[in-house]
């Protein structure tokens, strides 16, 4: 199978996702899969949450937080910008103080909190993987194509949203044992029945979005989930690894892609010797590769003249990743 | 005495009465309903703002959300968490 084939036998599967370590061609294998889906009609968008995003080098156009961006017919790109995400928000939330109990400024005790809640290193994944709750569900897109954040980042969160889950469920109880005292109270003291409690509205809206953007990374029926490698022993080991935990969170792994592979058309050509040992090792990889995966791997793409920027690059590029 | 002033009688007499019995019967339970209710409260801050005291339980995105909520109480949750036991706390 072919990784053109996953995407002709289970048209279902909208929202593809690209993962991998560092530095492997995930912001290229996702504006290049973007490309091909659009340019057979599928109406795409594809966006990064990655903080050090490079949609913008790659289609050569300035997207960072701008929304969806329009760049062919048929497809958008869109950067998240994490830090304007963060201070919207946090505004709003000052707002809702100020709203909810008339005040003419917010009191500095819950100001510095707000403050150092921001400052915590899970903010920025949160509110990203928050923010892709908000893309995925506006738009009428054909297809959703995540440029993923490295492979720790997205097991930490995908952790996360287990323990948070749970945790939510947890206070959720404690919120409803305390209605039924309230409840008593109204009773005993004949009182009508207090007002619907808003936190525990505010606890099932959370746990509702949570629950959301971890199902998305975890719906098999709806998600394919790549991961890029290049032939090289470190990366393969590593990638193996991460594929064991991702699959300890129900992630769907649809298959693996090899980039930059040094075509071996070379050999034929006068190369110096150097060139030759590198081809000579990587095919050594190679073999590793294929015994260790085997027909997981669904396409070897080869390494390019030049970098993959702008939409001719991507157009070759694509090629042969749907070979 | 007029109809209208009798009947608002018996009613004085029946709140009262009801009152009575509210207060013999009632209020103790509803007394310890709330006192309950503080606590879990309290704790409910805790788990979810324990930052503000230094104790980081909630992911901070989203206790922001429920901040708002929670701001009237944090000042006497704070002086609950922090101070000492001393004798008041069994006659309180």
């Amino acid at each position: 199978m072919g990784f053109k084939d996953v995407f002709l036998q289970h048209p279902e599967r909208r929202y593809i996702m690209f993962g991998g370590g560092g530095g492997v061609g995930k912001t290229t294998f996702s504006a290049a899969a973007a490309y091909w889906l659009a340019s057979h009609g599928k109406k795409v968008l594809v966006f990064s949450v990655d903080p050090q995003a490079s949609l913008t080098d790659i289609f050569k156009r300035d997207i960072f937080g701008k929304g969806p961006v329009q760049i062919m017919q048929n497809l958008w790109a869109q950067e998240i910008d994490a830090d304007k995400h963060i201070r919207a928000y946090q505004q709003e939330i000052r707002q809702k103080i100020l709203d909810m109990y008339g005040l003419p400024a917010v009191p500095e005790e819950i100001e510095n909190y707000i403050q150092a809640a921001s400052a915590e290193p899970a903010m920025e994944e949160s509110a990203m993987f928050d923010a892709v709750v908000d893309v995925v569900m506006q738009g009428d897109y054909d297809y959703y194509i995540y440029d993923l954040v490295p492979l720790g980042h997205a097991l930490y969160y995908l952790s996360m949203a287990k323990v948070y889950d749970e945790w939510i469920n947890k206070i959720t109880e404690l919120r409803e044992e305390m209605r039924e005292y309230e409840e008593m109270v109204s009773r005993l003291q004949r009182k009508k029945v207090t007002e619907q409690d808003q936190i525990l509205q505010e606890l099932l809206y959370i746990k509702n979005r949570i629950n959301t953007s971890a199902g998305i990374l975890t719906d098999k029926t709806k998600t394919a989930f790549f991961f890029v490698v290049i032939p090289e022993v470190g990366v393969i080991n590593d990638t193996q690894k991460a594929a064991k935990l991702f699959a300890q969170f129900d992630v769907p792994l649809s298959g693996y892609l090899v980039n930059r592979v040094i075509p071996h058309e070379l050999l034929d050509k006068n190369i110096p010797e150097y060139l030759r040992h590198r081809i000579a090792m990587q095919d050594q990889n190679l073999l590793g590769v294929r015994t260790a995966l085997g027909d997981q791997v669904l396409a070897m793409v080869p390494e390019m003249e030049r970098d993959v920027t702008g939409l001719p690059m991507i157009e070759k590029l694509a090629a042969g990743m749907f070979a | 005495m007029t109809e209208e002033e009798k009947a608002s009688a018996l009613k004085r007499l029946w709140q009262n009465i009801s009152d009575t019995v509210y207060g013999m019967a009632a209020h103790d339970m509803s007394r310890a309903a709330l006192r309950t209710r503080a606590s879990m409260e309290h704790l409910f801050i805790l788990i979810t703002m324990g930052d503000l005291l230094g104790i980081p339980i909630l992911p901070p995105y989203y206790s922001l959300r429920l901040l708002p909520y929670v701001v009237p109480q944090i000042a006497t949750w704070k002086r609950r968490m922090l101070r000492e036991k001393d004798v008041a706390d069994a006659m309180f």
